[in-house]
Parts: structure tokens; C-alpha cells; sequence
């Protein structure tokens, strides 16, 4: 393996991690505030993609502006989501029962986008579509890189919220302790609800960064939520620092591993970290002591 | 509320009412037990002769599809019904069981029938680690693994190709022969899956009634409390999760010999594994027959998607909205709802227990402390009314979100 | 089950025995160290307490000790017998019997399946048999009886009310036949009259030889009815001796008050 290829390996993997992490940060948001596994976000992610191709294909302008529309949309949606439905379920199986009703979100979710937009693969061409940059004699494609810095920035944008405001104070303490937390007058229930408007905006974030350099199908969502609920486990359910480390290094591994393997089974990295994430340490590599029982 | 005139009333006729409630009570259980054995009588037989009022061999293909539907999800609902652990993804086991099955006739050329006990047997091994690991952690780490598995099974079905024959599928020899004809293959495979069914209907049985069921039920309802009761959780749940792989694969099995073809895309999906778990809550996760009444309306409903709009994305759609109603409205099912309601019938209501504690109690608990008068007891302070014992109730049947430090 | 029936002449010999033991019992949870090489020594046959403010590492503490949480170091005997981060249906088995705080049931089973969680399945094939057996829903009735709770069998157990679920969670302790009962909050979040109820149960259940180690904030309850009283600050015992003493000791009142 060239020095260059094995560069762009891992530049390639480290732009993939950031989406990852950004998405994972999301799936921890609604754990923390809920304890709901949210297995309609990469639905979520593909309905945003769609959107931003949708956008594109109408208007013929950027799609990086559809995000104008489809960021505080689907911050409404989370919120609306969370107040409406999660939050109805009894207490007593709600890990159970979200997980089910997500599980069905997500189905309708594939099932009206095909039903609109058939199963035809879509993407996206733009100007810029087909250039790439040259780092050290590795290319990069522009798509990528625009990709990458949308979901560094809303890392970043969602974790300078989470530690410098009052908002995010208040977030905070719900996800650690929710009693003491309304013990503060915190009121935790729309804070839950914000919890969730948020996470779903990585999602519209995530989806639009997806739709510049991918391909998109209906049913696309199942290849990324496995590995997204690979990281949150690994990084330690309820930690977005750990989310986001785990996912930069199975990003990594996942792009490194192509190159031996190919693309299909360098996806079981993922499975991999997980099992084994599972059986040496339950409670995560990363983060907190929520995930041993959950 | 007879109770409460009873008290009012005078001794003697409290002392006679509540022996004539017995017997009204048991005369009504016994119309009620001789109205289900009616009824199993009834459907049991229409099940048996089903293969001969079939107007047609696909309507008799749809029985069986109907009957692999539900072997699919009484093997589920080992798992599911008794722990309360939700699999997604048993997809996982049946497909294994469907390949291995396959396999072993093909490459090893066994007889068909060893092969699907072989198949069984073998995921059932494999299911030991799995459990090993995907027990260790509750609720939603569990779902995780489930999914995870299929996902996993796929990418390894459809990259595999030497061995599964990856995206161009895998044929299964028929085990009838193929001098037996399409009617008559489904026909003796609708029997083999009602038969398939009702054994692992009578295990689910006993193990209900058995005390290891009892430690199931128990982890279902607080695992930390059965585990402080003495419950060896760990042993238990990994038991009942491979009884429940064994019968799932056998059951993906059953179906690859009947159907005759595999595809990864179709063995090792999602949609597998959330169909069974729709069948099973919507019938009624904690009831015998729940999973049973679950396939036929869910296994009904999707050949009746699929002959009115075909191979649309529009089958998914209603899928999900079925399961988000029942998740929201009916999470305990239909036959629980149904007990529910024959309950109401009883001429002596078990409910209005909760509505007399208040002066039996006081009169109980007297009785027990030798007549002090004292107004000691576990009743509920007869002034608050029925909204303070609500919250009560509520503030013990929700579990602590997290163990206090 | 072995172990039981240290009825009658077991606590008028046994009187300054150690039962349950702990040294250099550690646990910490990121960096807060819940409980700080704690020695505590329980005596049996006698009604031990544990007390000290929120947050002091009660909780935690009884968890290491009924295997619920795993210690990072140190090490729980009981009766001599390490049984130090065993999982606890094997402390269940070595004799401990536990409550939960705010009281734990099988909410959507009856109140006597709840009894019958508890009995004790030595062989595969008794854990075959049947859960209705004569001889197990005997005790159960028994039990539920002496709680105050038999007329309340055939209900499920989230319809009862939840001072009839907390004599329901004892009940269920006590159908495992344990030589070591330890309650958490036996008195939180009922009314007075059933909290002289669960006193009058725990003396009774004294007397026949069992151990109590009970963790309340309830003081009137604490000095009535214990023998030992065990107090605890940031995750260590700070005082130990008979209410009276403890009662009077300024670290105690220092502990709470904060001053």
C-alpha cells in the first residue's frame, strides 16, 4: 500500500467519522433526555437527503440551502415527535415500546419515500460535483470536504450550545439526573422535547452533507443505522464526547479495511466493535455508567 | 359493589353471600372454560379441514404462508412473551436456520428432515454466545444487538457467495419429491406447520406454568428484583432465548423447504423480524394464543397488501402505522383486551377488591391484632379518594430511572 | 434451602456475633468515591441500622453488599463466608433477603405469583414442575397472611395499594427464607399506622432469629426499634453503638447538620 493511498485512506475515513459523529451525537441527544433508542433517525437522515435532492431538482439552486428550510422543519418535527408521541408511552416499558414506535416511523418514513419518489437511486450533480483537492498526492473530493466541515461545524455549533448556555445547562442536567433537574425548576419535559428537536436537526444537517456525495435510495437507511447504533454503544450510550471518538476511530477502521476487504465487509467493523464492545465492557468504552442498564 | 352491602347488611348474610358469589363465579368460569375448549374445538377443526375448503392452490399457499407466519412468531414470543426482551431481529435465526438447513442437503446430503432438526440445532449453538452477549445488557442495547445481527447476517449471506450463492439465491431441494404436486406440497406443508405450531404452543405452555416460567415472568416485570429474590436471570434468559432460536431456525427451515428458494435480501430482513413482533403484540405478547391470532390478521393483511397493490412501497407504510397504533394503543393486545372485557361480565368483579380495601382491611387487620380498635393497617386512608391511590400506584410501578449513588 | 431456621436459641447465644461484614469496601462512580473503604460490622440476630444523610453512600453501599453493583476493592463477608461481587440471586441463596427502595413488585403479576418468584429451584427439573404447588402456595398464603395482605392473592399486584405493596415486597423477602433481611426505607412514603405495622413484623421476625440491616431516614423508627446503629458520611462509617449512644455522639450531629 502507497504512502499517498494510504493518506487518502485515512482522510477519506476521518471525513466519514465526522458525519458519523455528528449523527451519533444526535441518536446520544435523544438516549439522554429519553433513554430512547431512535432507530428513525437515519430515516430521518435519508428524508433530509431527499429533501436537499428534492430542493436541488425543483429550484436548481444549492442544495447546502435547502438546510435553511429543513433544520428548523425537522427541529419542530423532533419536537413535536417527542411531546406527542414518545412521551405518551408508560413509563414502566418506554425503552421497549420507543424503540418499536421509532422502529415504525421509520418504516413509513421508507415506505412514503418510495411511494413518492420510487426506489430509483438518486443523486445529486453539481458544478462542483466532480472536483477534488490534492493533499500530499492524495484526492479529496470538494463534496467531501464541504461534507465534512457542515458536520464539524454543527458539532461544534451543537456542543459550544450544550456547554455555554443556559439552554444547554438545563439540557444537561436533565440528561444526568432529570428528579434534581426539575427539583431546579428545570422543566424537564420540554426540555426533552427540545432534546429531541435537536437531535433530529443533526439528522437534517447529516442528511444534506450525505445527499452532495452520495447516493440515495429509500431503503438506505438500514446501512446507516447499524453503524450509528454500533458507535453509541461502543462510545458508551449517553456520552457525546465518546460518540463522537468512537465514531471518528470506526470511521477510520472502516475506510482502512476497505482497502484489504472491500467495502461490504469492512462494514462489519462495526458489528465487530460492537460484540466485542458488549462482551469486555457493557458499560462502553467512553462513557457513562447509563448504558449497563439500558 | 355487593361487598359493601353485605357489610351493612349483618353477619349472617355476609357469611352466606360471598359462598353464593363463589358458586356464581365458578358457574361462570366453567360456561367461560367450556366456551374456549367450544371454540378450539371449532377452530382447530376448520384448521384441519382448511386445505380441503381451499377454493385453489394459492389460496392454500396463502394458509401456508399464514402458518409459517405464525411458527415464526410463537418462536418469537419465547423470548418476547415471557422476559419482555423485543428482538428485531430474529430474522437472524430463522434465515440461519433457512441456509443451514438448505446447506446441509445440498453439500452434506442429508435427508431433509434431519437437516432441518440438524440446522435447528446448530443455530441453537450459535445462539449461546449471541445470548452470552446481547443478555449482558437490557432494553435498548439488546434491540441494538438484535438489529445489528440481521445486518450483519446480510452483509455476510450477500458477500459469501461460494457458500450462500449471495444476490443470485440459493436453491433448496424438495423434500416431497417432485412427482408431488403443487397442491399436495402445500398441502402436506400446511400440516407440517400447524403441527410445527402446536408443539411449540404446548411448550410455551408448560413452561408458563412452570417455575422457571415464573423466574421468566418475574425478570419480565423487574430484573433486578427477581435476580434479589434469588433468580438466576442470567441462566434463565440465555435458556429461554435458545429454546427460542432453536424454534425460529426450525421454523426458517420449514419455510426454505417449502418455498425452495432463498434470497439473503428477503431471509435476512428487518421486515422478518418486525413482522414477528407485530404478530406477537398485537395478539397479545403475554397470552398463549396471542402470537397465533397475530399471524393470522398481520399474515392475512400483508397477502392482501400485496395482491391489491402489488410490489408498492405503500405495504410498508401501512405497516408502520399498524405498528405505531398498537404500540401506542394496544400494547397489551387484543386477547388480554378481550379478557378485559369478559372480565367485566363476571357476575363477582375481582376489580372491586381495590375499591373495598379501605374498610375490609381496617376490619381484617383488626381481627389479625386481637381487636385493639386500633385503625392500623395498610388501607388507604378512607378519605383520599380514588386519584391519591392512582398516584400512588403510579409512584410504584414506575421504576427508578436510574439507581441512586 | 440449608440455611435456614436459626429459630429461637440462635439469638440468645449469638448475641455479639458478626454476621455480615465489610472491609475496605470501595466503590467509585467517575471520580466520586460513593463508598470509601467502608468496615462495617452487622451483628446477627440483632436489628442493625444504617443511617447518614443524602448522599452519604447508603444506597450504594447496600448494593455492593447484595451484589447488585460490583465493589472495585474490598471485600463483604457473611457469616464468615466471602461472598464478595457474587451476582445476587447467589447472595439471595447465601441468605440475604433485600427490599428495594421505593418498594419493588411484579406489577402485573398476582399478589401471590409474586410469593411464588421467590421459592428456591435446587434442580433443573424442580424448575420444571410446576409453579402452583401445594406446598409452596401454602407458605405463600402463610406469609401473606401474617403481612395482613391474603385477601389480596388473586389481584395483580399494580392494584394494590402501595402500602399493601410494601408489605407484599416483605412478604416476598421472607418466602426466600433469608437468615439476613435488609430493607431499604422500610418507613419511606407510607403512612404512620403502617410503619408501626412493618416495626411490630420486623421485631417479630427478630425474635425468631432473623438479622435486620435497615437503611432509613425515619429517626423515630431507627431509635425504637434498632439495637446497633451504624452511621455514614461520605462513603464510611463515622459512628457506630446503640441508639442512645449514636444518638448523642457530635460527629453524628456534625454529619447531619453540617456544621
Amino acid at each position: 500500500m502507497s504512502a499517498s493511498l494510504l493518506l487518502q485512506t485515512l482522510v477519506l475515513g476521518v471525513l466519514l467519522g465526522g458525519l458519523y459523529a455528528l449523527l451519533a451525537a444526535g441518536l446520544t441527544l435523544y438516549f439522554g433526555v429519553m433513554r430512547v433508542v431512535m432507530i428513525a433517525h437515519s430515516a430521518f437522515l435519508i428524508l433530509a437527503a431527499y429533501l436537499a435532492w428534492f430542493f436541488h431538482r425543483e429550484t436548481g439552486l444549492d442544495p447546502l440551502l435547502s438546510l435553511v428550510v429543513t433544520v428548523p422543519l425537522f427541529f419542530v418535527v423532533g419536537y413535536l415527535l417527542q411531546r406527542g408521541l414518545i412521551s405518551r408511552l408508560r413509563p414502566a416499558t418506554l425503552t421497549m415500546m420507543s424503540v418499536l414506535l421509532t422502529f415504525a416511523i421509520a418504516l413509513t418514513i421508507e415506505g412514503l419515500l418510495g411511494f413518492f419518489f420510487t426506489g430509483t437511486q438518486r443523486r445529486i450533480n453539481l458544478g462542483y460535483s466532480g472536483s477534488s483537492v490534492e493533499v500530499f498526492g492524495a484526492h479529496i473530493a470538494v463534496v467531501k470536504l464541504i461534507a465534512f466541515a457542515l458536520a464539524a461545524a454543527a458539532l461544534v455549533a451543537l456542543f459550544a450550545l450544550l456547554k455555554l448556555t443556559r439552554f444547554g445547562q438545563a439540557l444537561r442536567a436533565t440528561i444526568q439526573h432529570p428528579e434534581a433537574a426539575r427539583l431546579l425548576g428545570v422543566n424537564t419535559d420540554r426540555i426533552a422535547g427540545f432534546g429531541f428537536g435537536l437531535g433530529l436537526a443533526t439528522a437534517a444537517i447529516g442528511g444534506t452533507a450525505l445527499a452532495l456525495d452520495s447516493t440515495i435510495y429509500p431503503s438506505l437507511h438500514w446501512h446507516w443505522i447499524g453503524p450509528l447504533m454500533a458507535i453509541i454503544v461502543v462510545g458508551g450510550l449517553g456520552s457525546i464526547p465518546g460518540a463522537a471518538i468512537a465514531a471518528l476511530l470506526l470511521g477510520v477502521g472502516q475506510s482502512l479495511l476497505q482497502i484489504p476487504m472491500g467495502t461490504t465487509w469492512a462494514q462489519t467493523v462495526f458489528y465487530i466493535a460492537l460484540f466485542a464492545t458488549l462482551l469486555v465492557r457493557p458499560q462502553g468504552f467512553f462513557g457513562g455508567r447509563l448504558a449497563q442498564r439500558f | 359493589m355487593p361487598s359493601a352491602s353485605d357489610t351493612t347488611t349483618g353477619a349472617a348474610p355476609a357469611g352466606a353471600a360471598p359462598g353464593g358469589a363463589t358458586e356464581r363465579r365458578s358457574r361462570f368460569d366453567t360456561t367461560l372454560l367450556g366456551g374456549k375448549i367450544a371454540l378450539l374445538v371449532v377452530v382447530g377443526a376448520l384448521v384441519l379441514v382448511f386445505p380441503q375448503m381451499a377454493a385453489d392452490p394459492f389460496i392454500l399457499s396463502v394458509g401456508v404462508v399464514i402458518a409459517s407466519y405464525a411458527a415464526l412468531a410463537v418462536s418469537w414470543n419465547f423470548v418476547g412473551g415471557f422476559t419482555g426482551y423485543i428482538s428485531l431481529g430474529h430474522a437472524a435465526y430463522s434465515g440461519l436456520g433457512g441456509y443451514a438447513t438448505a446447506l446441509f442437503i445440498t453439500r452434506a446430503d442429508l435427508n431433509p428432515w434431519v437437516a432441518l432438526i440438524g440446522g435447528g440445532l446448530l443455530v441453537a449453538v450459535l445462539a449461546v454466545p449471541i445470548g452470552i452477549a446481547s443478555l449482558r445488557v437490557r432494553g435498548a442495547s439488546f434491540v441494538i444487538v438484535s438489529i445489528a445481527l440481521v445486518l450483519i447476517l446480510l452483509l455476510v449471506a450477500q458477500s459469501w457467495a461460494s457458500l450462500t450463492g449471495g444476490a443470485q439465491g440459493l436453491r433448496v431441494p424438495r423434500p416431497f419429491g417432485e412427482d408431488v404436486l403443487r397442491p399436495e406440497q402445500h398441502e402436506r406443508f400446511f400440516y407440517i406447520h400447524v403441527a410445527f405450531v402446536v408443539v411449540a404452543l404446548a411448550l410455551w405452555w408448560a413452561i408458563d406454568r412452570s417455575r422457571f416460567g415464573m423466574g421468566l415472568k418475574a425478570i419480565r416485570e423487574d430484573e433486578d428484583k427477581a435476580q434479589a429474590l434469588g433468580v438466576p436471570t442470567g441462566g434463565y434468559k440465555l435458556t429461554v432465548f435458545v429454546i427460542s432460536a432453536f424454534f425460529t431456525a426450525v421454523a426458517g427451515g420449514l419455510y426454505a423447504l417449502w418455498f425452495g428458494y432463498l434470497d439473503p435480501i428477503f431471509q435476512f430482513s428487518i421486515l422478518i423480524g418486525s413482522y414477528m413482533v407485530l404478530m406477537s403484540l398485537l395478539g397479545g405478547l403475554r397470552s398463549l394464543m396471542g402470537p397465533v391470532l397475530g399471524a393470522v390478521v398481520v399474515g392475512y393483511s400483508l397477502e392482501f397488501f400485496k395482491v391489491h397493490y402489488g410490489d408498492s412501497q405503500f405495504h410498508l407504510v401501512a405497516l408502520g402505522l399498524l405498528l405505531a397504533l398498537v404500540v401506542l394503543f394496544m400494547p397489551d393486545g387484543i386477547l388480554p383486551a378481550v379478557g378485559a372485557l369478559v372480565d367485566r361480565l363476571r357476575p363477582e368483579k375481582r376489580t372491586s377488591i381495590r375499591e373495598m380495601t379501605a374498610e375490609d382491611l381496617l376490619e381484617h387487620n383488626r381481627r389479625l391484632d386481637g381487636g385493639t380498635g386500633t385503625p392500623e393497617g395498610t388501607a388507604t386512608p378512607a378519605g383520599s379518594g380514588p386519584g391519591a391511590t392512582d398516584a400512588e400506584r403510579d409512584l410504584a410501578t414506575v421504576p427508578p430511572r436510574e439507581e441512586q449513588r | 434451602m440449608t440455611s435456614t431456621a436459626p429459630v429461637g436459641g440462635a439469638t440468645a447465644t449469638a448475641t455479639t456475633e458478626p454476621s455480615l461484614e465489610t472491609r475496605g469496601l470501595t466503590k467509585s462512580f467517575g471520580g466520586v468515591r460513593a463508598v470509601d473503604g467502608a468496615d462495617v460490622t452487622f451483628h446477627r440476630g440483632k436489628i442493625n441500622a444504617l443511617i447518614g444523610p443524602n448522599g452519604s453512600g447508603k444506597t450504594t453501599f447496600f448494593n455492593c453488599v447484595t451484589g447488585m453493583i460490583k465493589p472495585d476493592s474490598g471485600k463483604v463477608t457473611l457469616g464468615g463466608n466471602d461472598i464478595t461481587g457474587k451476582p445476587p440471586h447467589r447472595i439471595a441463596a447465601a441468605g440475604i433477603g433485600r427490599s428495594f427502595q421505593l418498594c419493588r413488585i411484579f406489577p402485573r403479576l398476582t399478589v401471590l405469583e409474586n410469593m411464588l418468584v421467590g421459592v428456591r429451584s435446587p434442580s433443573v427439573l424442580h424448575r420444571m414442575g410446576g409453579a402452583r404447588n401445594g406446598d409452596d402456595i401454602a407458605k405463600a398464603r402463610e406469609l401473606l397472611r401474617r403481612v395482613g395482605i391474603d385477601h389480596l392473592e388473586s389481584s395483580e399486584a399494580r392494584d394494590i395499594s402501595y402500602g399493601q405493596q410494601k408489605l407484599l415486597e416483605l412478604a416476598g423477602v421472607l418466602m426466600v427464607d433469608p437468615d439476613t433481611i435488609m430493607l431499604d426505607e422500610p418507613a419511606g412514603g407510607v403512612n404512620p399506622a403502617l410503619i408501626g405495622r412493618i416495626g411490630t413484623l420486623v421485631r417479630e421476625l427478630n425474635a425468631e432469629g432473623r438479622t435486620f440491616v435497615i437503611v432509613e431516614h425515619n429517626m423515630d423508627m431507627v431509635m425504637s426499634l434498632s439495637d446497633h446503629v451504624v452511621v455514614f458520611d461520605r462513603g464510611r462509617p463515622i459512628a457506630e453503638g446503640p441508639p442512645s449512644v449514636v444518638q448523642n455522639d457530635p460527629r453524628v450531629l456534625e454529619a447531619y447538620l453540617g456544621v
